[in-house]
């Protein structure tokens, strides 16, 4: 559970004597960060930083790392469960929007549950603003932009409305849409609706008299943003033909779009670098194949294995041919897979982080797995979930990074962020300082 | 200059990821089936880049283009199945008796295994139907089986827009049967179709006359604001049908019902379409010469439901002795292995000629799918897309040993190793991955109630085990 101590934010504040990495990922040993009133005021070595006389210093000790807060670009932590109306309606075929999953007029911040664990586990885990959505279908609702403050997040919005959720989500159960098909076919029905609604809305205002009043339906005036460039869809796809289909939405209605998660985004990066598509991405890794984990292991684990084990050992390195060609193929699937964002980032494209649903508890093991086997360097993850994911959501400005000016959002950590053993100490959001009280290591 | 900008367009397709490989060969010393010239012995093909360029004896290779012998063995065209369920992710849109606007285009499966076991089958192009859970389904996709290539490379550029209708006891059970949707009779189906069609012609000139006002009160030559009447994607489609762009495939297998839809069709000036399956139409086979109607049937498929008690083996060949241009399909992923078995029944049952069954899965299937001009028969000029039998395409014993595409390989009986799927999951562990997909759905799979099963209960009869 974390302790929040508002008090001590109010005139300044410092930690002195500790490891800062910056998200371009230069590190200051034996640094200091000030901050005042919610901004980083002064960052540097020891010598260049003057700590003002009313601030509340910390000492780390020469061993504290202190990090830029972490961003979810796309996060679902507080979410009601998607349970809406279930059930089959009347007329299957014609639901409904709320029924159908088509709910963009919903914001987060009139929905999220507080008490979720994930608010306060995901500020241990370095996080410090995320942009959080609802759980739903087709347009879950729009996503809003919020400090990561545990339980108090709900009540620290930063800004409302900063996307609109889409995904390739049937509708639930026995509805129309059932099938990606009729999802596509959605979309564009939104579009046309919303236009004709749109227009016949500013034909009613611009006349007196003589001309019936539009409907003002609020799930298509939701849509008036998206069409008309004002705000992106963060589009969740993973595979490559879910992005293509994407892409051909994009293409015939032309509006912004962020790729969320894109698990095979890779096949496509070219067409994401080209149409300048930044992607969000997920890191829900596949699992290892048995066989991949388990070389190099066998000969011990016979040797202590009781009779029964053995034989399965045995059999399993009985490779036919047919299944060492599967498993050829399966480590380059495997491989592809891990090294996504990798893959991404040397196209071009620009990548920031995305949970979409990942439990926190695997962000660690799976930023491991990014490191020690897609042969990505600490500080490229360290970008990709601060600046890199700012930018994306244009807010490079003023988070992201631990510098002069920018937003008071960092953590600090009393080892490297990619060990295993790393704990996160405190969590600065908004300039506000909440120590953690993290019963578990990670 | 002209070839500059082919090199453009090439290049533009390129980075949009349209990669359809052309290839070019020169088969040699076979007997060619030309299908609409007859058979030529010892005869040689040539294909480059992916068009039949000569058909002769002694022809030489170009350099560089692969030369393969032939000698004794048959050069088909390859099949042409005008009723498939493969290489989708979804079928059945079934939740509205009218899916006009959704379409197989946008549901297709570029990496289903399917097309390769159809490749081995020696069939080259498929029709990707809407299942037939609706009155109006969905559209279908013509597709090529250029297996590896995505979405867009499997598209056969140029083919004809086509939609699904479905008539009697899928559309009936699914809706009004189940719930308090028409149709629930045969009564209620074809005042489905007049509904809709009534509709989408009001639709028409309700949106041209808003289009037209919104243009005028633009320009200042019309003082009232008009009111908008949105685009709507289903009666887009559906004006479409009435305006003769989109060809009409509908599910049918009572005569009475197939003469309805005549009429109906009749009634809106609708001209090009093709009954499917149409199990009782050698009944009304005159009927269906005069409307120029085509047929598109199993060769000795019935009595898997109450609708489709009433048939016979001679289906096909009295349709085709009637004039009525007919084809064989397959609606199964086992079945479109060995249309040529399919079509060698008509020969075994109703004395059909060697020629017309084969024109039944090729040329045939072709003109019904509006493709007759590119492929269905080996002609200079048509696409390469051929196979290579073993023996006569007809007989129990032949095999496709080789198939080609646009000219290029995309089967070969020599070269087929264990495992030619193109997806390997990373979790998956062997075993689950090596059970194939037939194992599972068999001939029962990837048919036209796909994704509806769930609307015929225990209480109804066992659809979910029937192919329609």
């Amino acid at each position: 559970m974390a302790v929040s101590l508002p008090g001590w934010a109010q005139p300044a504040g410092a930690f002195e004597n500790v490891i800062i990495h910056t998200a371009d990922g230069e590190v200051i040993d034996g640094g200091t960060i000030v901050w005042r009133n919610g901004i980083i005021r002064s960052v540097g070595a020891e010598e260049e930083v003057a700590i003002p006389f009313d601030a509340y210093v910390r000492d780390g000790g020469d061993s504290l790392h202190v990090y830029p807060g972490f961003i979810d670009g796309m996060a679902f932590w507080g979410s009601p469960d998607d349970n809406g109306p279930g059930g089959t309606p009347d007329e299957p075929g014609n639901p409904g929007y709320e029924r159908a999953g088509i709910q963009p007029q919903r914001y987060p911040s009139e929905h999220l549950k507080s008490n979720d664990q994930a608010l306060e586990k995901a500020a241990e885990m370095g996080f410090t603003a995320a942009v959080l959505g609802l759980e739903g279908r087709m347009l879950p609702g729009q996503v809003d932009l919020f400090f990561v403050k545990g339980n108090q997040t709900p009540d620290n919005l930063l800004e409302r409305g900063l996307g609109v959720l889409a995904q390739f989500s049937e509708a639930r159960g026995s509805v129309y849409p059932s099938t990606t098909m009729a999802l596509m076919a959605q979309f564009r029905q939104l579009f046309y609706d919303a236009k004709a609604q749109h227009q016949q809305q500013e034909y009613f205002a611009s006349v007196s008299s003589n001309y019936p009043a539009p409907t003002n339906e609020k799930v298509l005036e939701a849509l008036y943003p998206v069409m008309e460039l004002e705000q992106p869809f963060f589009f969740v796809a993973d595979s490559k033909e879910n992005i293509e289909r994407m892409l051909w939405l994009q293409e015939e209605f032309g509006f912004d779009v962020i790729l969320v998660s894109g698990k095979e985004a890779y096949k496509t990066a070219e067409e994401l670098r080209r149409r300048d598509i930044p992607v969000l991405a997920g890191i829900d890794l596949p699992e290892k194949p048995d066989w991949m984990s388990a070389d190099g292991e066998e000969n011990n684990e016979n040797d202590e294995e009781g009779g029964e084990e053995k034989d399965r050992n045995t059999k399993q390195q009985e490779v036919t041919e047919e299944m060492q060609h599967f498993r050829e193929r399966q480590q380059k699937a495997y491989e592809e897979r891990i090294n996504n964002i990798k893959s991404l980032r040397e196209s071009g494209v620009r990548v920031g982080y995305g949970s979409n649903g990942l439990k926190i508890s695997d962000i660690r093991k799976n930023l491991l797995v990014l490191k020690e086997e897609a042969g990505m360097m600490e500080p490229q993850l360290l970008n990709m979930l601060t600046q890199s994911t700012a930018d994306i959501l244009g807010y490079g400005q003023r988070l992201g990074d631990v510098k002069e000016g920018r937003l008071a959002n960092f953590t600090v950590f009393d080892n490297p962020f990619t060990e295993e053993k790393a704990k996160g100490l405190f969590s600065v959001s908004n300039g506000e300082v909440t120590e953690l009280e993290s019963k578990t290591s990670n | 200059m002209k070839k500059i900008v082919l090199l453009f367009f090439a290049l533009l397709l390129s980075l949009g990821g349209y990669a359809q490989e052309k290839g070019s060969v020169l088969i040699t010393g076979g007997t060619v089936m030309t299908i609409t010239d007859g058979n030529k012995e010892n005869t040689d093909l040539l294909i480059e880049d992916g068009i039949i360029t000569e058909i002769g004896r002694d022809l030489s290779a170009p350099g560089g283009v692969e030369i393969i012998d032939a000698s004794g063995k048959y050069v088909m065209p390859g099949i042409i199945d005008a009723h498939s369920h493969i290489a989708a992710v979804d079928v059945n849109e079934w939740t509205h008796p009218v899916t006009a606007e959704v379409t197989m285009e946008e549901s297709i499966d570029p990496n289903d295994i399917n097309m390769y076991w159809a490749l081995a089958g020696g069939v080259t192009s498929i029709h990707l139907m809407h299942g037939s859970a609706n009155v109006i389904g969905g559209q279908n996709e013509t597709l090529k089986l250029r297996y590896g290539g995505d979405m867009d490379a499997l598209r056969f550029d140029g083919a004809p827009r086509t939609i699904k209708f479905a008539l009697g006891e899928n559309p009936t059970r699914v809706h009004g049967q189940r719930f308090n949707v028409q149709p629930r009779t045969r009564m209620g189906v074809e005042q489905v179709v007049r509904d809709h069609f009534d509709a989408a012609l009001d639709y028409r000139r309700n949106r041209r006359e808003y289009l037209e006002a919104r243009e005028a009160y633009k320009e200042g030559a019309r003082e009232e604001a008009p009111v908008p009447v949105a685009k709507n994607a289903r009666m887009e489609v559906l004006v479409d049908i009435l305006e003769g762009e989109i060809r009409v495939h509908c599910h049918s297998y009572r005569a009475d019902e197939i003469m309805m839809l005549m009429r109906v069709f009749d009634d809106y000036d609708i001209e090009d379409y093709t009954f499917q399956h149409a199990n009782e139409a050698f009944k009304i086979a005159p009927e269906l010469r005069k409307n120029s109607a085509y047929t598109s049937v199993f060769s000795d498929w019935w009595a898997y439901k109450f609708e489709v008690y009433y048939s016979t083996a001679f289906n096909a060949s009295i349709l085709n002795a009637s004039g009525v241009i007919n084809s064989i399909n397959s609606d199964s992923g086992e079945l479109i292995r060995h249309l040529n078995h399919e079509a060698a029944k008509t020969v075994h049952y109703g004395d059909t000629s060697k020629q017309d069954a084969l024109r039944m899965i090729t040329i045939n299937p072709a003109m019904q799918l509006g493709i007759d001009e590119k492929v269905g028969s080996i002609e200079e000029g048509k696409h390469g897309d051929v196979a290579i039998w073993s023996g006569h395409p007809l007989s129990i014993y032949s095999l496709a040993e080789a198939t080609f595409v646009d000219g290029k390989k995309y089967f070969d009986r020599d070269e087929d190793a264990d495992d030619m799927r193109l997806e390997v999951n990373p979790a998956d562990d062997f075993e689950h991955a090596d059970r194939r997909w037939y194992e599972e759905h068999g001939r029962r799979g990837g048919t036209c109630l796909r994704g509806a099963e769930i609307r015929f209960n225990e209480q109804e009869m066992q659809f979910r085990y029937q192919t329609n």
